[in-house]
């Protein structure tokens, strides 16, 4: 039950539940709008993405200097049900809700910003 | 989110896990029953049963000189739903079923000598651990 044990503690940590409910919430995030919602250093931000790579929970795609990540667990697994009862738990939390309006709020925010740019990730690349 | 990171830390580790797993299968059970099951000391076991009892997983009844623990999650509660999707999970795991069946032997041993006298009720309190 050492597996068990594992997953669990990759849940165990108030920064990387905030990470996997923000990308809940949006399919595909760069590590700069991890650190702008959350208000984290990038060191902190890369290093949870990174612990939850290894863990097999996200997935990453390089796009010029940032990572992008995104959720990859598999349909039906004993994760993509943990993530499920995660969202279960979660939506019922003001503090929750507040982090996606933030979210929203932020990709707004860098939409803006970005307006002419090519490509979001062009601008995902300014936003910090 | 702290409350739920605290959630799961109480599930992070091997031995704790375990446990809620025999609790999910035997209902009450005192800690001479964990400690015989898992063939762990004393102390760890009650360290993580206090664990289990802080964060609100078990509830305890004391009987003679042993404690005894089973679930007390709430009905549809974070923690019930979590139960049963760790039930799911260990269902498909033959180091669970390895250890569900070890349960079950251990209480059978537990009992066999004692049919003959006592009421069953007096009998969880008068078993010593035997390690």
């Amino acid at each position: 039950m050492k597996k068990e044990a594992q997953l669990f503690k990759s849940l165990a940590d108030e920064t990387r539940l905030r990470i996997l409910w923000l990308l809940m919430a949006k399919e595909e995030l760069c590590v700069c709008d991890i650190m702008g919602v959350l208000g984290i250093t990038q060191s902190k931000a890369s290093r949870h993405l990174r612990y939850l790579y290894h863990l097999g929970w996200v997935t990453d795609r390089r796009e010029a200097v940032w990572m992008n990540y995104r959720l990859s667990v598999a349909p039906g697994s004993p994760e993509d049900k943990q993530l499920k009862l995660l969202a279960d738990i979660l939506s019922s939390r003001p503090e929750a809700q507040a982090l996606k309006d933030r979210l929203e709020q932020w990709l707004a925010a860098k939409g803006q910003s970005k307006e002419g740019a090519a490509s979001e990730g062009a601008a995902a690349c300014q936003c910090s | 989110m702290r409350a739920e990171a605290r959630f799961f830390k109480s599930l992070a580790d091997e031995t704790r896990l375990k446990i809620l797993w025999l609790l999910l299968e035997g209902g009450e059970l005192c800690v001479c029953d964990v400690i015989g099951a898992l063939g762990i000391t004393q102390s760890k076991a009650s360290r993580h049963l206090r664990y289990l009892y802080h964060l609100g997983w078990v509830t305890d009844r004391r009987e003679g000189l042993l404690m005894n623990y089973r679930l007390c999650v709430p009905p549809g509660s974070p923690g019930e739903k979590q139960l049963k999707l760790l039930t799911e999970m260990f269902d498909s795991l033959p180091e669970a079923q390895a250890l569900r069946a070890h349960l079950h032997e251990w209480l059978g041993k537990k009992r066999q000598p004692k049919v003959r006298d006592a009421p069953e009720e007096k009998e969880v309190s008068s078993i010593e651990p035997s390690l």
